[in-house]
């Protein structure tokens, strides 16, 4: 399967750490009240995409992430069970995984499908192949945004997402505008549903000319992996290699099955 | 060109499997629980439609009891088959492995050893999956109460674009302290029925719901013509009042469906019974349909199942058209708009073109369009 980028955005709060809320309301000028960090992050995300393309409102967006919005879920479950209070209705509307591909949808001006999808493990591979099956039907174009929050302490979202206590998290927001048209592409990203075993992806592994990053996952391919972690990586990755100019394969990697995105870079 | 089909349907309510569930309606005898919930200074005791045999809030009893439904459809299957079947999830439910995470972590007095064991809203299915021999590929939509709805239509797109021959799409709702209080902290939770479409109505009564549809290319008398998802509205809860929002997604599932307003045989509503809901969606199909057209609620059957409806009302539907009829609305006396009343009697119906509806917060909108060859 292929989808070709048309535009990116990415932002990671350990590289550039400011106030993302402070951005939205100022530059802008988005209302940023009874939303949270997690919904944040994804606005801004979408903002930085809508400052190098023109969204279309019937553009499909799919909004995709490791665990969802953890940030509310543990401010929620701090105050209704530790300090015994009533949940808020605003707390409780942002629990729902589609008010964050809400408020990204409000902010784009978009007006068609919206889904907010998780998948376990492989969840941005899992997603381009979705987005890549309904825009077979619709023949539209797609927006993905791909969103990762750490939460305080560290030790929750690595309890979630199953990485070791030393693991290095971070929060971080990525977008593709994605097509099934090769016109004007940035790159062309290649992806499938299928499950490749070990020996697959080293003999593909020997054969390619590509920059290679394999997930920490990976434990048993001998590859240089990715020191940091959240659970859709390859969407940094993928925009990174289109910033770069450089193609790439990311390996990624679970209970030894193992899943491959190719990004052949097009400028 | 071959279409997407539903082969089979399997479903655990509050009433029971699929048969006990159908007798309920045939009855008009709907078995309701009741839980308490907190409102900002005391609790109360709501009603709520309970699974007979209580799943508790605990992951290995959901698992189990999610498992249980999915196998008695992937049971069916060939080891080839179900080697091609993906497994997609639509469910609101807050995650409670992520509370579990917190609880283990965040406090020194709750504090447990750690343990990377990955947990996601959708590791019930991974391991689902595993154990049934199904296909690795999971997803889980999330999208409030059209979560299922719109799984049903990723799982039509996958087989479509050859990517699966077959999916078994699974709507999961189990009770959630945290889903209920926030539901109550909303308003829109009745202390006694759902009236649908009644100028008495006064909020839903939740309910607990596992169901599951295969669906893939095989004949079947049952075909899943079309649909249309989308997000439209006023503010993250709620549509215009004239249900704008709802007449264009349900207009644009017709026409990708290639089916006029006059083809369709009958409606089934997404009828919360909250005040706005109701209004606007009755004002929706008031603008899309002739009076004449014929619509029933089922939610005062078995509950407002939140992301679990969509799966749960297109099976509850489908047994009851195979029965030969379609259910009358329970608990209505007197219509919002006089001359678009809902079904008062169950009518006889064995076949046709139907519309489901179903509508979220955070603006989603999602109308099916099914139909059943006459035999």
């Amino acid at each position: 399967m292929k989808l070709y980028v048309k535009a990116f955005s990415s932002y990671r709060g350990d590289l550039n750490a400011f106030d993302v809320k402070k951005e939205l309301k100022t530059k802008y000028k988005l209302d940023t009240r009874r939303q949270d960090s997690f919904i944040h992050l994804a606005v801004y995300g979408a903002q930085l995409l809508k400052d190098k393309i023109e969204i279309n409102s019937n553009d499909e967006l799919y909004v995709t992430s490791g665990v969802g919005n953890i940030d509310v879920l543990q401010k929620t479950n701090n105050y209704v069970h530790e300090e015994k209070e009533f949940i808020k209705p605003f707390d409780f509307i942002n629990m729902l995984g589609n008010t964050t591909s809400y408020y990204v949808a409000s902010s784009l001006g978009l007006k068609d499908k919206n889904a907010f999808q998780i998948s376990d493990n492989f969840t941005f591979i899992n997603t381009l192949v979705s987005v890549c099956a309904s825009l077979n039907a619709s023949k539209k174009e797609a927006i993905l945004g791909s969103v990762d929050l750490s939460t305080n302490p560290e030790e929750v979202i690595k309890r979630v997402l199953g990485v070791s206590e030393e693991t290095k998290v971070t929060s971080g927001v990525n977008y593709q505008k994605l097509s099934l048209s090769s016109l004007g592409a940035l790159a062309e990203v290649e992806f499938d549903a299928k499950i490749h075993s070990l020996d697959e992806v080293e003999a593909l592994l020997k054969k390619t000319k590509s920059k290679v990053v394999v997930s920490m996952r990976c434990e048993r391919l001998d590859s240089k992996k990715d020191n940091e972690f959240f659970e859709t990586m390859p969407s940094h990755y993928l925009n990174q290699a289109i910033e770069t100019k450089e193609d790439l394969v990311y390996v990624d990697c679970f209970d030894d099955r193992y899943k491959i995105m190719k990004v052949n870079v097009l400028i | 060109m071959r279409s997407v089909n539903v082969l089979d349907y399997a479903l655990k309510s509050s009433q029971g499997d699929a048969r006990e569930t159908l007798e309920s309606i045939k009855t008009q005898n709907a078995r309701v629980s009741f839980k308490e919930v907190a409102t900002f200074d005391d609790t109360v005791k709501i009603p709520y439609h309970l699974f007979k045999d209580e799943v508790k809030e605990d992951s290995r009893e959901i698992k189990k009891a999610i498992k249980k439904v999915v196998q008695s459809l992937s049971d069916k299957l060939s080891a080839r088959q179900r080697a091609n079947t993906a497994l997609i999830v639509g469910t609101a439910l807050v995650d409670i492995n992520i509370v579990a995470s917190v609880n283990a972590s965040a406090y020194d007095y709750k504090k447990q050893p750690y343990a990377s064991a990955k947990k996601s809203v959708d590791s019930f299915a991974q391991e689902i999956s595993n154990e049934l021999g199904l296909n690795p590929f999971t997803m889980t939509i999330s999208t409030a109460c059209t979560s299922s709805a719109n799984a049903l239509l990723e799982a039509r797109n996958l087989i479509k674009s050859g990517v699966f021959e077959y999916a078994i799409v699974v709507g999961v709702e189990i009770f959630s302290q945290m889903m209920s209080d926030g539901f109550s902290s909303m308003k829109l939770l009745s202390l006694d029925v759902q009236r649908p479409f009644d100028v008495n109505r006064d909020g839903l009564v939740l309910g607990e719901a596992i169901a599951a549809v295969l669906v893939g290319e095989d004949d079947s008398s049952w075909r899943l013509r079309g649909g249309f998802s989308n997000c439209d509205s006023l503010t993250i809860t709620s549509v215009s009042p004239s249900g704008g929002e709802y007449s264009k997604v349900m207009r644009e599932a017709m026409r990708l469906a290639n089916v006029a307003a006059k083809d369709v045989t009958a409606l089934k509503a997404h009828a919360t019974s909250t005040p706005a809901n109701d209004m606007a969606e009755i004002n929706a199909i008031r603008e899309v349909f002739a009076p004449d057209v014929a619509f029933t609620a089922l939610k005062p059957y078995v509950g407002h199942t939140l992301g679990a409806c969509g799966i749960l009302e297109l099976a509850i539907f489908m047994s009851c058209v195979d029965d030969g009829f379609i259910p009358k609305t329970l608990n209505h006396s007197e219509s919002i708009i006089k001359e678009y009343v809902p079904l008062q009697e169950p009518k006889a119906c064995d076949s046709g073109v139907f519309m489901l509806n179903y509508f979220g917060f955070g603006g989603n909108n999602t109308s099916l369009i099914i139909q059943k060859e006459s035999l």
